[in-house]
C-alpha cells in the first residue's frame, strides 16, 4: 500500500517540477496565477519544485517497490549456489542478438572451469523474457504463491544480471531480497529514536528545572560517543547479530532525537498560544502533548529522514565489520564485506552492493534536504 | 581565557565520569560471568579467579566501580586477553596511526571542501555549484568502506600507484586519508558554501566591492575570513567523528590503528582491550571538543567567554 502511495507522489511530483519556467518570474513564493494547476499543502509544492528532491523521491519509492515485491523481481532464490557459476562477471554469455540475429537480450550457458576461465557455450542461447515462470515462491506471508517472475530466461540456463558471487549465487537476487533488511533497520531505528528520544527532551524542555539537567547530561554522555562508536559499543555488550544491530543503531540515535526535540519545544514553549493554554488552567502534560509537539513536528520530519540514511549507513558498516548480519543473510554491508575478500578476482561482488547503499542512503538524504526547505517557515 | 579554559574541562567531566560508568557497565551487562569475560574464554581457573580479585568482581558495584575508576586514573585498565600485554600498552602502540589517519584526512577535507564550498558560491546557481551540491550529497551518502575498496581496486589494484593496506610512508597514507576523509569534506563543502554566501550580503563586503577591489581580493580576503570562522567549528568537530570513523576506513585498508583494534577485540571478546579502545576514543572526541572550543574563541576576536 505505502509503495503504491509513494510511487503515484514520485510520479505525480515529476509534472509540476519541469514547469516552473512556466511561472512568471516576478512571483517569488510561488503563488501562482492559475491555483487550480497546483493543488496540495504548501510543503508539497515547494518540495515538487526541486528535482533533486523529486530523485530524492523516486528513489526510495523504487525502493519501497523492491522490497515489497521482491520475490517476483528477483529473478532467483537468495540462497541458491551453484559451484560451476562462481564470480561470473555481469553480462557473462549474454548477446544482443539472438541465433538467427533477433533483436533482444540472450544468455548461453557460462561455466566456471576448475583451473579458472569462464567458458561459455555458444552453441546454444535462449531469450529473456519479461514475466516469465521461475521458481515457485510465497509472498505476503503465504498468502499469495506463484512462480510468475518479473523477468527471465526462457530456457535452461540463468541470467545474472548483476553477476555472482564466491558462491555462485546471483548477486542481483540476492541484493533484492536483502533489500528488506536495509528498510526494516531504518524504520526500527527512526522508531526507537522517536519513541525514547522525542518524549524525553520534549518533557525534558517543557519541565525544564533538575530533570531538565539531569536529562541532559545523560544525552550528553551519549553524545560523547561519536558516530557509529556508540552502535558498535552496544553489540559489543550484547552481542552481535542482525536485531541487536537494529536496537543499537536505534539506541544510538535516541541522544540525536532528544536534544533534537528539546531545543524545537524550547523554541515552541514561549509562543502566546502556548502561554494561553497555561494560562487557561490546562494541565501542563496535556498542554505539552496538545500545542508544543504538534509544532515541533517538522524538524523532528526532517531529522527521521536524514535519520533513516544513518541508520542504514551505521548497520551496514557493522555489517561489514562482521558484527551485525550473519551468513547467509543477504544483508548488503554484510555482502561487501564478503566481496572484499575477492576484490581482485570479482570487483563486481563488493562493487554493486555498495551502489545499492549509497542509492538508497542518497534517497533518504535527498528528501530530508527537500522537507527541510520545505517545512522551512523562514522560507 | 584561562577561566574559561577551567571553566570548560570541569564541565565536561560529567560526560567523562558518564563514559567511563558506561565502560565499566559493558562488561557487567554483558551476558556471562565478568570475570570470565575479562579474563577470556580459554583462562584456567587460577586467572580467572586473579581477575576476580583485582578488579573486585565479588564486591558490591559501587565499589566495583571505585576499583575500575582508579584504575582508569592510573592508567591501569587490565590485561589483554590475546596478548597478555597491559591494555595501556596496547592502546599508546596503535593509537598513533589512528591519530596520523584521522590528521591527514582533516587536513585534505580543509583544504579540498573549503575549495568547493567557495568554488560553489562563487558560482552559486551555476553547473558547477550543482555538481559540488550533488557530490556533497553523494559524500554523505555513501559508505566509507565501499568507496575504500572502490580507491584500492582503481588505484591500488589496476593502477598500482599505491599499496593496497597496510601503514608505512606517505604512499600508505593517501588513499586512507582520503576515504576516511569524504564525508567530512562534503559537509565542510556545504558548510562553506552556506557561510560564505552569508557574508556575501554583509556591509563589508559590499564596502570592500563598492571602493572597487577585484571580485578575487573581496572574496579571499574579505568575505572567506569571516565565512571560515564557523567552518573551523564545524571542521573541529569532524575530526572528533573522524575516531569514530576510522574504525571501518582502518579495517578497509588493514590499517594498524585503535578502530582496528577495537573491532578485532569485539570479534575475538577480548572485553579488556575492547574497553580501553572505547575509552580512549570517547575521550579523545570529548578533548577535542573543548579544543575546538578555544579554537573558536582565538580565532574569533568578537568572542569573549567571561
Amino acid at each position: 500500500m505505502t509503495d503504491d502511495r509513494h510511487g503515484h507522489e514520485a510520479g505525480a511530483v515529476a509534472g509540476p517540477a519541469v514547469d516552473p519556467a512556466q511561472r512568471p518570474p516576478s512571483d517569488p513564493r510561488g503563488v501562482d496565477p492559475a491555483p487550480r494547476r497546483r493543488r496540495g499543502p504548501k510543503w508539497f509544492r515547494r518540495v515538487s519544485r526541486s528535482p533533486l528532491a523529486v530523485l530524492g523521491f523516486a528513489i526510495i519509492g523504487m525502493f519501497l517497490l523492491v522490497v515489497a515485491f521482491a520475490p517476483f523481481i528477483a529473478p532467483y532464490p537468495p540462497a541458491q549456489q551453484n559451484l560451476r557459476t562462481t564470480y561470473l562477471p555481469p553480462g557473462t554469455g549474454v548477446k544482443l542478438r539472438g541465433p538467427e540475429g533477433q533483436l533482444g537480450l540472450w544468455v548461453s550457458p557460462a561455466t566456471r572451469t576448475p583451473v579458472g576461465g569462464v567458458t561459455v557455450d555458444e552453441s546454444v542461447a535462449y531469450p529473456v523474457r519479461l514475466f516469465v515462470r521461475g521458481d515457485r515462491y510465497e509472498w505476503l506471508g503465504g498468502l499469495v504463491r506463484s512462480d510468475l517472475k518479473l523477468f527471465g530466461v526462457d530456457g535452461p540456463v540463468r541470467f545474472y544480471l548483476l553477476g555472482t558471487d564466491e558462491q555462485g549465487r546471483d548477486l542481483f537476487s540476492r541484493l533484492v531480497h536483502g533489500a528488506w533488511i536495509s528498510l526494516f533497520i531504518g524504520l526500527i531505528a527512526v522508531a526507537i529514536g522517536v519513541v525514547v528520544g522525542v518524549p524525553l527532551g520534549a518533557v525534558s524542555a517543557f519541565l525544564g528545572g533538575a530533570w531538565d539537567l539531569v536529562v541532559q547530561r545523560v544525552v550528553d554522555v551519549l553524545l560523547a560517543f561519536p558516530g557509529i562508536l556508540l552502535a558498535i559499543v552496544l553489540v559489543a555488550t550484547f552481542g552481535t547479530g542482525l536485531t541487536n544491530v537494529m536496537i543499537a543503531v536505534g539506541i544510538a540515535s535516541i541522544p540525536v532525537y532528544a536534544r533534537l526535540a528539546r531545543g524545537s519545544v524550547l523554541s515552541v514553549k514561549q509562543r502566546e498560544f502556548v502561554e494561553a493554554a497555561g494560562a487557561l488552567g490546562r494541565a501542563r502534560l496535556s498542554t505539552l502533548a496538545r500545542h508544543v509537539l504538534p509544532n515541533s513536528l517538522a524538524p523532528i520530519i526532517v531529522q527521521s529522514s536524514l535519520q533513516m540514511a544513518v541508520a542504514i549507513l551505521f548497520a551496514a558498516g557493522l555489517g561489514f565489520l562482521g558484527l551485525g548480519a550473519r551468513p547467509p543473510q543477504p544483508e548488503w554491508g554484510l555482502m561487501l564485506a564478503r566481496g572484499r575478500e575477492y576484490l581482485a578476482v570479482a570487483p563486481h561482488v563488493a562493487t554493486f552492493p555498495g551502489l545499492a547503499i549509497v542509492l538508497v542512503v542518497l534517497g533518504f538524504n535527498l528528501v530530508g534536504d527537500a522537507l527541510r526547505d520545505a517545512l522551512d517557515p523562514r522560507g | 581565557m584561562l577561566a574559561y579554559l577551567l571553566r570548560r574541562v570541569l564541565s565536561a567531566l560529567p560526560a567523562v565520569l558518564g563514559v567511563i560508568v558506561i565502560v565499566f557497565a559493558m562488561v557487567r551487562l554483558a551476558p556471562g560471568d565478568p570475570a570470565l569475560l575479562l579474563a577470556g574464554e580459554f583462562a584456567d581457573a587460577a586467572t580467572v579467579e586473579r581477575i576476580r580479585a583485582r578488579f573486585g568482581l565479588d564486591r558490591p558495584p559501587l565499589e566495583q566501580f571505585w576499583i575500575f575508576l582508579t584504575g582508569v586514573a592510573g592508567g591501569d585498565l587490565g590485561t589483554s586477553v590475546r596478548t597478555t600485554r597491559p591494555v595501556a600498552d596496547d592502546l599508546a602502540r596503535f593509537f598513533p596511526a589512528t591519530l596520523e589517519l584521522a590528521f591527514a584526512a582533516i587536513v585534505v577535507a580543509a583544504v579540498l571542501g573549503v575549495a568547493a564550498g567557495v568554488l560553489s558560491a562563487v558560482y552559486r546557481n551555476t553547473w558547477i555549484d550543482a555538481t559540488v551540491t550533488f557530490l556533497s550529497l553523494l559524500g554523505v551518502s555513501m559508505p566509507v568502506f565501499w568507496f575504500g575498496l572502490l580507491a584500492i581496486l582503481f588505484f591500488s589494484v589496476n593502477l598500482g600507484w599505491f599499496p593496497v593496506a597496510g601503514r608505512g610512508g606517505l604512499a600508505h597514507l593517501v588513499l586512507p586519508a582520503v576515504t576516511l576523509s569524504t564525508s567530512s569534506l562534503a559537509i565542510i563543502a556545504r558548510m562553506t558554501r552556506s557561510s560564505l554566501l552569508e557574508t556575501f550580503g554583509q556591509d563589508y563586503v559590499r564596502t570592500a566591492s563598492a571602493k572597487g577591489l577585484n571580485d578575487r581580493a573581496v572574496v579571499l580576503k574579505h568575505a572567506l575570513k569571516n565565512a571560515l570562522i564557523p567552518v573551523v567549528t564545524i571542521g573541529g568537530l569532524q575530526f572528533g567523528q573522524l575516531l569514530a570513523g576510522a574504525v571501518l576506513t582502518e579495517t578497509v585498508f588493514t590499517w594498524p590503528g585503535i578502530g582496528r583494534l577495537l573491532v578485532d577485540s569485539i570479534l575475538t571478546r577480548d572485553y579488556p582491550v575492547v574497553q580501553g579502545a572505547v575509552l580512549l576514543i570517547a575521550i579523545s572526541f570529548i578533548v577535542v571538543n573543548i579544543v575546538v572550543d578555544l579554537l573558536y574563541a582565538v580565532i574569533d576576536p568578537r568572542i569573549r567567554y567571561d
